[in-house]
C-alpha cells in the first residue's frame, strides 16, 4: 500500500510526512516570539486565519548543521536564507515546522520499522525509514514530535 | 461595553502584549521603589499605593527578556492581589469585538499559566496576558 509523503531536507538529511489534509507551504518568515516557550518553538505564525505554532524541527530532532571538523570556525549567524515553513496538522492540530528545503511529493511504501542505527536521532520520533531512489528517508513521527518532554 | 471587550496594548522587548483593561488601576512612573529581601529577584521591590504597600514585578525578567526593567508602571488588580508591572511602554487601548484565540497546545508547559489567549491587531500577534497567572 502507498501513500503520499512530503520529503523535505534538514541539516543534509531527508525526511518524510505523511500527507493528510490540507498542507501548505511558505517562505520562512519570522514568527511572534513566545517568551518561556519550550526552547524548540520559534513563535506563532497567523496564515488565513489560523495560528499555527511553528516549530525549530532541526532543534527538537538535535540535528544542527554538519561543520568542519579540527578547527573551531567563528560562531555563525543562524541563516533562514532558503527556509521553509511547512504548515501541517496532527490529529487536527494546526502547526508549522522550519525545514531547509522542501524536496518533493511522492508517493512511498509504508516505512520499515526503525532500524537500529538513526545515526544521532532518537528514534523515538521516527515512524520508520523508506528508501527512495536508494536515499534513506526518515519518517517522522508528530505525534510524538508534538508531545513536549 | 461588553466586558473584555477593551484591551491595554503595551510593548516589552520590542513585542506587543495586552491585558484587560478592566484589571487596570493606574498607569504610572516607577519612582521611589522599596527593596524587600523578602521578594524573589524577579520583583524590582515594593511601592506604596494607595495606602497600601505593592510588590513590582519585572516582566521581562520574568520572561528572560534582554534590557533593563520597563519604565512605565501599571498597578493592576490580580488574583493575588494588587500587582505593579513595569513595563516598557503603553501603546494604546484597543476596542475589539474579536474573541482571543487561546494559545495553541504544545508551545508553553501547561503548567505554566502566563498567557491567556492571542490577539490578531494590525498584522500582528499580540500575547494576552493572564494577570492571575503571571505569579503563578
Amino acid at each position: 500500500m502507498t501513500s503520499s509523503y512530503l520529503i523535505f531536507l534538514l541539516s543534509g538529511r531527508l525526511f518524510g510526512v505523511r500527507l493528510i489534509g490540507a498542507i501548505e507551504i511558505l517562505p520562512w518568515r519570522r514568527s511572534r516570539p513566545v517568551p518561556l516557550s519550550y526552547s524548540y518553538v520559534e513563535g506563532l505564525i497567523d496564515y488565513r486565519g489560523t495560528i499555527y505554532p511553528v516549530f525549530n524541527l532541526a532543534q527538537r530532532l538535535g540535528v544542527s548543521k554538519l561543520e568542519p571538523i579540527g578547527f573551531i570556525a567563528e560562531p555563525k549567524e543562524r541563516t533562514t536564507a532558503g527556509q521553509s515553513i511547512i504548515l501541517l496538522e496532527e490529529n487536527g492540530v494546526p502547526f508549522g515546522i522550519i525545514v531547509d528545503s522542501v524536496a518533493k511529493m511522492t508517493k512511498l511504501e509504508e516505512p520499515a520499522s526503525v532500524p537500529a542505527k538513526t545515526t544521532g536521532i532518537d528514534p523515538h520520533y521516527v515512524k520508520g525509514t523508506v528508501y527512495d531512489d536508494d536515499q534513506e528517508i526518515m519518517i517522522l513521527d508528530f505525534e510524538r514530535l508534538l508531545h513536549a518532554g | 461595553m461588553d466586558e473584555g471587550t477593551r484591551f491595554l496594548i503595551l510593548s516589552l522587548g520590542g513585542e506587543t502584549y495586552a491585558l484587560p483593561i478592566t484589571r487596570l488601576l493606574e498607569i504610572t512612573v516607577p519612582r521611589n521603589i522599596q527593596k524587600d529581601a523578602k521578594l524573589t529577584e524577579l520583583f524590582e521591590g515594593k511601592i506604596e499605593y494607595r495606602g497600601a504597600l505593592i510588590p513590582v514585578l519585572n516582566i521581562k525578567k520574568l520572561f528572560k527578556l534582554p534590557g533593563t526593567p520597563g519604565s512605565t508602571l501599571l498597578v493592576i488588580k490580580s488574583g493575588k492581589g494588587m500587582l505593579g508591572l513595569l513595563v516598557d511602554a503603553v501603546t494604546e487601548i484597543l476596542d475589539s469585538v474579536q474573541k482571543p484565540a487561546p494559545m495553541p497546545p504544545g508551545v508553553v508547559n501547561p503548567s505554566y499559566h502566563y498567557y491567556s489567549g492571542v490577539l490578531r491587531h494590525k498584522d500582528n500577534l499580540v500575547l494576552l496576558l493572564n494577570e492571575d497567572g503571571l505569579l503563578s
